[in-house]
């Protein structure tokens, strides 16, 4: 009896511990796949999913099931980080940030996919038409070296949204004329020939306060010249300050250098303080909500959306909202590419942060999964599908999609993607990256709330960086 | 005598029944210490959950056949607590002297250094200060200003008067809401393009208004969110307390002619004293985690964040596990402190009064 219950006690405890190891484990049987898929929320990813459910056919034969959780942007890097390092191994198949490769790859969770891409000589084939600085950002880590974590899904840069029916109005026309002796950009063209001098222009000359004529009528409300990035969530300044340094000749810590490459003198260099003061210098034209610190990429577009602003730089990624129904500007837009530096020589330099993100594969995905997802891969970076992405509103980096003829014609902001593909880099992709970008935000936050200057906000960050980087052994 | 019991429990050492409770604590120690030896970690963490599963059950049987119900009517409370929380507890206490990564692999022990680092470190210990000071001002302000509103709504619904009914249940409603859907709410009441604070106060003073463009300013927003959101908690308690008075004491009040202030001060406070206090504790250690508000409202800009907010930055973003679980402990033991203070003055007042 005794033993008999003891026996009992030891079974139902063992049954218990084998449920909850079983329990993780996938039970995919031969006919039927499931991929389970973390994304962010957003256009990109919801046409993502439309085009998997109306068109996808595996050529396995098998049924294969995308389970995707949409997750909202300012918590993504959140909720997949403590899925993946919490050990849950939920799941599969992720649209990782390009920054998080570093941190993941060390971590164990992202599968390297060389074998994957060397096994199909056809589709390494098609993996390397796909444009270098997309490809180094969104695929490669150690960054730049042939250690292929990630395919491209949706590559993306900055680009300028402008409001055509208020800078192509005569009347404004004239008076910026007058004011500037320049002409107020307009056309597509006109606003990719700006500089951030003309930028600052323009959001200096449309500060209008409710009741002051704008484009021939009286504002209903108040109106601002320009908005662009200038939140403390997340990445939401870093972007678009790393544009403005990188273009004026500073740089930020460059990891391939490593460990020779240093974070003091190079992240404070007298180039980027100047940079980082032309930035903040042009937030006094933008809505007020950028003097709290929250103007993120969402912020800025909504109000852009909402007819607030001239023009304002966003992703292209939140495009696709601005042309939706609800939008109060859909039928007044023109675009271009993100405002440049003139050099020396008379060139223009475009330098900017790449946006975009790709799909990795987590390690623990099992071979029949795997197959299933490259697959999906496939037929993703297909031609055909390619194109069809891209008319619905997300973009291609396969250089021979988005070289197409047709490619300009889909959506608006498609003339101002492939000339600035060869001016796109990148922040770091080091394991470290997380601290250093958010040691960093709080930082420029200090500055865009007007708490600190320039000087001291990056001399701060280049001395939190180097301590950090060598504390790592990432500079000697 | 004692001969007897010591021969008796020694044969019952070895007797392999199932309440033999002795018998399965070592059984329990020396499998966890062959686990530990032999088995790889993942494997070692099963075998250990199996043998308090074990030594639990025998624990069980044994309360079983002594009759002690009592005990057995506890237990799964008991198990739940120690699966949820005193596990967790202790898991994050031992990794608080590991230096250990959530995304990384290798963990190796540390000692104190985790502690000395948060404490003193001249990176790491000046933010935490700061933190720290934040939320003492936050338990300050949020607590003062939901005690304050707690207390005279009511004062006010303690009174019978036209439609009572249904404005308590319209000021009860922020309490039943979640924070994110309060949080997300507050920003667009807040935005200086969108919101109506800034139309309005722009309306009156004909100047700019930004709300959270300063300290100030962001921590009277979060202070108000926070407020709204739970002053009707005070109120439901410091309400139960006034019904509970009985209406006769008035009367008798009444007919000696006594002042409504001491009639305050000798009738009715008395009954609700020890509800406001009950209400102030509870809101004083919610006030310690204060997050969500920060984080939703300002993203702990304008220098509000929090220990809690830079808790969840340090150990959930950063992946620092072990020098979070460190801070998080030196947080928990001061407001053991702070709360053990508080209960021995509420104590020695009760016993003075």
């Amino acid at each position: 009896m005794t033993v008999m219950t003891k026996m009992k006690t030891f079974a139902t405890a063992a049954g218990f511990a084998a449920t909850l190891l079983v329990g993780g484990a996938s039970m995919a049987s031969a006919e039927e796949v499931t991929l389970t898929m973390a994304v962010p929320d957003w256009p990109p990813t919801r046409i993502l999913k439309k085009f998997f459910d109306e068109q996808y056919k595996p050529k396995s034969g098998n049924t294969v099931k995308l389970e995707v959780d949409f997750i909202p942007w300012p918590d993504f890097y959140t909720r997949v980080n403590a899925s993946l390092t919490s050990g849950e191994q939920k799941y599969n198949f992720i649209v990782s940030d390009s920054q998080w490769l570093g941190a993941f790859v060390e971590g164990g969770y992202f599968r390297k996919i060389n074998d994957l891409l060397e096994a199909d000589p056809e589709f390494m084939a098609t993996f390397k038409t796909i444009h270098p600085n997309p490809l180094n950002a969104y695929s490669t880590y150690p960054h730049k070296t042939e250690n292929y974590y990630g395919f491209p899904q949706f590559p993306d840069v900055l680009v300028n949204y402008g409001r055509q029916d208020i800078l192509c109005h005569e009347e404004e026309q004239k008076n910026f004329q007058a004011k500037y002796s320049k002409k107020l950009p307009c056309t597509g063209e006109e606003l990719d020939a700006m500089t951030w001098d003309d930028f600052r222009n323009v959001g200096e000359f449309f500060m209008r306060k409710k009741g002051d004529m704008l484009a021939g009528k009286p504002a209903e409300d108040d109106f601002y010249g320009i908005s662009y990035q200038a939140g403390k969530g997340y990445d939401f300044s870093s972007m678009q300050i790393n544009g403005f340094i990188w273009q004026m000749g500073g740089d930020t810590w460059d990891e391939t250098k490593a460990p020779k490459g240093q974070a003091e003198g190079v992240v404070n260099s007298p180039e980027a303080v100047k940079a980082l003061e032309k930035y903040l210098d042009m937030i006094q034209f933008m809505p007020p909500v950028a003097k709290t610190g929250t103007m993120d990429i969402f912020v800025s577009d909504q109000l852009f959306r909402e007819g607030k602003v001239a023009m304002n730089i966003d992703w292209i990624g939140l495009g696709e909202a601005s042309l939706a129904p609800d939008s109060k500007v859909k039928d007044k837009l023109v675009f271009g590419q993100m405002p440049g530096t003139m050099g020396a020589d008379g060139k223009m330099i475009r330098w900017s942060n790449i946006g975009g993100q790709p799909f990795v594969l987590t390690t623990w995905t099992t071979d029949s999964q795997i197959k299933e997802a490259v697959d999906f891969v496939k037929w993703w970076l297909s031609s055909d599908i390619q194109h069809q992405f891209a008319a619905g509103g997300g973009q291609s980096a396969v250089k021979a999609v988005y070289e197409d003829p047709k490619y300009v014609t889909y959506r608006p902001w498609n003339r101002a993607w492939a000339p600035q593909l060869d001016w796109q880099k990148d922040v770091w992709h080091v394991p470290q990256f997380f601290e250093l970008l958010t040691q960093q935000q709080d930082q420029f936050d200090l500055a865009i709330t007007g708490k600190q200057d320039a000087k001291t906000t990056l001399d701060n960050i280049a001395k939190f960086q180097q301590d950090k980087l060598k504390e790592s052994g990432l500079i000697e | 005598m004692t001969a007897v019991r010591t021969s008796h429990s020694a044969i019952a050492l070895l007797d392999p029944s199932a309440d033999n409770w002795k018998l399965a604590i070592l059984v329990g120690i020396a499998a966890t210490i062959l686990a530990v030896l032999a088995l790889p970690a993942n494997a070692t963490f099963w075998v250990v959950g199996a043998a308090v599963a074990l030594v639990a059950a025998a624990f069980v049987v044994n309360a079983y056949r002594k009759r002690y119900y009592g005990g057995l009517l506890v237990a799964p409370a008991i198990a739940v607590l120690f699966v949820m929380n005193i596990f967790p507890l202790l898991w994050s206490l031992g990794l608080s002297f590991f230096a250990y990564q959530s995304n990384q692999q290798s963990i190796r022990f540390v000692g104190l250094n985790n502690y000395i680092k948060v404490l003193t470190n001249d990176i790491a210990a000046p933010a935490n200060w700061d933190a720290l000071i934040n939320t003492g001002m936050f338990v300050v302000c949020t607590v003062a200003a939901q005690m304050i509103t707690g207390f005279l709504l009511a004062m006010l619904f303690a009174k019978q008067f036209p439609l009572r009914k249904y404005l308590l249940i319209l000021v009860l409603t922020p309490m039943m809401l979640s924070v994110v859907a309060s949080g997300v709410f507050f920003t667009y009441y807040f935005d200086p393009t969108f919101g109506i604070l800034s139309y309005a106060m722009g309306e009156i003073t004909g100047q700019q208004f930004i709300l959270m463009d300063n300290k100030a300013g962001a921590v009277t927003g979060i202070v108000f969110a926070d407020a709204w959101m739970w002053s009707p908690f005070v109120m439901l308690l410091v309400l139960a307390g006034l019904v509970s008075v009985p209406k006769y004491l008035y009367e008798a009040a009444a007919i000696d002619r006594v002042s409504k202030w001491r009639q305050f001060w000798t009738i009715t406070f008395p009954y609700i004293r020890g509800l406001l206090m009950l209400a102030l504790l509870f809101r004083t250690i919610e006030a310690f985690k204060l997050y969500d508000l920060v984080y939703i409202l300002i993203r702990g800009g304008q220098d509000t964040k929090t220990i809690a907010y830079l808790i969840a930055e340090i150990a959930n973003e950063q992946n620092k596990t072990s020098e979070g679980a460190a801070l998080s402990y030196v947080i928990l033991f001061m407001v053991i402190v702070l709360t053990n203070l508080y209960l021995y003055l509420a104590n020695r007042r009760n016993q003075g009064a």
